[in-house]
């Protein structure tokens, strides 16, 4: 090739790219009104999307992705939290988050009313947008569906030793024992030495190390009315609680959970566990019907 | 020097060295900001230190944009600027703006539009200047009548990201199509025009570093800039992911980005066959660092970081996540910073009395800052990728997971500040020596031409 040949070849596919290019964009501007739905954008959302451009939210948080990453995505928050709730953290976020926790907090912008509401509003479009279905799955704020990584550090000392601090959120302050005792069961399932989902699900059919625990109350009420049923539980809670005291009480059908009349599960249970954290952990299981 | 108006160039490197060094202040604020807990949380928020940030790194590659341009056109056309005067005056507004728009983020005057913050009057102010700019160089080219394909390419360059930035100037009712068109100018510039300005600036470079063949490296030019816009002008799309645009973009984006390597390997083979075969070595080694140095980390930064999530089937888990930012800050660095700094440290030995050679001073600045921004990179590609796995594909809450890659950010900071420490020491090089303007090169246009021709 000699230089004007490649000249002609820079001239030629740019000018192709950019004829591409230029259709498509007239043609994006034909579906922009349905994939936006234009005729939604009210005065109200005209003013949020102002007010979202005059606070810079955009240098914090992403939109449709879009910003910067100190601060989470607000596509769909509008679907994840309601209008009351984010119009009560955005009066003050320092009620909701703790600095100190998580080590970063939203500056409290003193937005007024009017300007609130136009912001959820505008938030609000922003989530009807058909983007193609982004994010696949959502994106959380907090919280969190591993098991274990919802409960702060204090809350998963199953000594119970640990004093309340009332400067801490509620939703990270250690258990006080005043919860509800399913809720205290559930966070007892993923924190209990040795841990309990370690080797038990709680989905149907999915059997780990030991069998799942998914329909737990119906199966006891069938294995206590029926024939080879040895021991002495006579109703769902008392079974739960010798299998868990008593492991080799009752053997669950198959040669990967028993071996020689023993169970595999660990017996230690009644000495780790407190009488009220066995109680505990029964309610939490027998609530699987 | 040849032309005594090349001059101008050394006011425009100054700017652009302080303003390189605002950058990284409020870039190391940004980054401790991630460590938190935040002491500055009401008067410094992390918003307006990153606006700050990123508004600084547009305005001083600008200037540094402006300032090689006025050292290289009278060397290829050989022949005085048109007007030193409005050269001056234009770098006085062009500073004017650029400081009064960061005071006025400091006080949150702004648009809060991604990348163009900047408010209406400084927008018409930068529009002005870059009206000025073309003007001043288009008239010396006229003057001349030499006007070199290197040239041409780059004044095409500095011409188009002109007229790119009027998109900018206009209002949308519609969030998506400002989005849409958000990214005609800062898309278009980076991953476009911009490119083809540092392909002129690099060929420029290895013509006169390496002896290449002119001939031969205009060529290649042109095949680089052609396969830059067939990637770059469709490659667009990769911005209008998820953002509410025609589902058509997305094989569009995936397909064409996918083929902006090809542009910047292109780039960094030529530049590595031009070294191979140059038959002139010349003193400036350090330049030559800078040159090379830019074309590969463009490769990586900009290449390879930004192929690994650009196809939309990753991206839908990545996009917006700490890997942009790994991605940005290499691709920016490679591509815009390092040959600015190859340019000045081309041009430098000849405005102010030093080594032709470079000092050692130079070539620790180099050296500290290549290693802290691939430990910079690193860092975010290390932390992006938890984000991802955790936040996006597991499912924990961000803040949650922001406390479980903080590991990552101390790594950011400290990677960080090698980075500032080889910035620190570039620009302490850069004002060491005082400038001095003596034309003690001859000028080509002047002696026998065939003979200076091959000296080049």
């Amino acid at each position: 090739m000699n230089k004007r040949q490649t000249r002609s070849f820079a001239l030629i596919s740019t000018a192709i790219a950019v004829v591409v290019f230029l259709g498509l964009t007239v043609d994006s501007h034909r579906q922009f009104p349905k994939l936006t739905n234009a005729d939604q954008i009210t005065p109200q959302v005209t003013r949020g999307k102002d007010v979202w451009h005059q606070y810079n939210c955009i240098n914090c948080h992403t939109l449709f992705g879009e910003g910067a990453y100190y601060a989470p995505d607000l596509t769909k928050i509008s679907q994840q939290r309601g209008a009351p709730y984010l119009t009560a953290f955005l009066k003050d976020p320092s009620k909701f988050y703790d600095e100190q926790r998580h080590r970063r907090l939203m500056p409290n912008l003193n937005l007024d009313d009017e300007e609130i509401a136009g912001l959820i509003a505008f938030l609000d479009w922003v989530s009807k947008v058909d983007n193609q279905g982004w994010p696949p799955r959502p994106i959380l704020v907090t919280g969190s569906s591993i098991p274990g990584t919802d409960l702060a550090v204090a809350q998963q000392d199953v000594s119970g030793s640990t004093p309340s601090d009332s400067r801490l959120p509620p939703g990270a302050r250690p258990v006080s024992g005043t919860e509800d005792p399913i809720a205290l069961g559930e966070a007892l399932f993923r924190t209990a030495t040795p841990v309990c989902s370690a080797c038990h699900s709680i989905a149907p059919g999915v059997n780990l190390a030991g069998p799942t625990l998914a329909g737990l109350a119906s199966r006891a009420k069938q294995v206590i009315a029926s024939a080879d049923y040895q021991g002495g539980a006579k109703d769902v809670e008392g079974f739960i609680r010798e299998s868990i005291v008593t492991p080799s009480a009752y053997l669950h059908p198959g040669e990967m959970y028993s071996a020689d009349g023993m169970s595999f599960m660990p017996n230690t249970y009644p000495k780790s566990l407190t009488s009220e954290q066995i109680d505990q952990l029964v309610a939490y299981l027998a609530s699987f019907q | 020097m040849r032309y005594k108006s090349q001059s101008v160039a050394y006011w425009y490197f100054a700017v652009a060295m302080v303003l390189f060094g605002l950058q990284l202040v409020f870039g190391l604020l940004s980054a401790a900001k991630y460590l938190g807990p935040d002491p500055l949380l009401q008067f410094l928020p992390f918003d307006v230190t990153k606006v700050i940030h990123t508004n600084l790194l547009i305005v001083w590659v600008l200037t540094g944009f402006m300032g090689a341009t006025y050292w290289m056109v009278p060397d290829e056309s050989r022949t005085e600027l048109h007007s030193t005067k409005l050269a001056y005056i234009q770098l006085g507004l062009w500073t004017a703006m650029g400081v009064t728009a960061v005071i006025g983020y400091l006080f949150g005057y702004g648009t809060g539009n991604k990348l163009l913050e900047q408010p209406l009057p400084h927008k018409l102010v930068i529009v002005i200047c870059m009206l000025i700019f073309l003007y001043n160089i288009g008239m010396t080219i006229k003057k001349s009548g030499r006007f070199t394909t290197t040239e041409g390419v780059l004044l095409l360059g500095l011409g188009s990201a002109a007229v790119l930035y009027v998109p900018a100037l206009l209002h949308y009712e519609n969030y998506t199509v400002s989005i849409y068109y958000r990214w005609w100018t800062i898309h278009l510039w980076v991953e476009g025009v911009w490119e083809m300005i540092q392909g002129a600036f690099l060929a420029y470079l290895l013509i006169r570093l390496s002896g290449a063949d002119r001939e031969v490296m205009e060529k290649w030019l042109y095949v680089i800039v052609g396969l830059v816009f067939i990637a770059g002008i469709l490659g667009t799309a990769h911005h209008y992911y998820w953002v509410g645009v025609p589902g058509y973009w997305l094989p569009i984006g995936g397909v064409f980005s996918a083929l902006e390597p090809a542009a910047l390997a292109g780039m960094a083979i030529y530049a590595y066959n031009a070294l191979r075969r140059s038959g002139l070595s010349h003193p400036n080694k350090l330049a030559l660092h800078w040159t090379l140095g830019s074309a590969i980390f463009t490769l990586f930064g900009a290449g390879l970081l930004g192929l690994a999530h650009t196809f939309p089937d990753v991206n839908k888990w990545t996009h917006g996540t700490l890997i942009t930012a790994m991605h940005g800050h290499a691709a920016f660095y490679g591509a815009y910073a390092m040959i600015i700094l190859a340019m000045i440290t081309y041009a430098l030995p000849r405005m102010t009395r030093r080594n032709e050679e470079g000092s050692s001073i130079g070539y620790w600045a180099f050296w500290l800052q290549l290693a802290g921004m691939f430990g910079m990179t690193l860092s975010f590609a290390t932390a992006g990728i938890a984000q991802v796995y955790l936040e996006r594909i597991l499912g924990m809450g961000y803040l949650d997971v922001q406390l479980k890659i903080q590991v990552h950010f101390l790594m950011l900071v400290a990677t960080a500040s090698i980075f500032a420490l080889g910035v620190g020491l570039f620009i302490f090089d850069f004002f060491r020596h005082a400038p001095r303007f003596v034309i003690d090169e001859p000028d080509p246009a002047l002696t026998t031409p065939p003979t200076s021709d091959a000296a080049l």
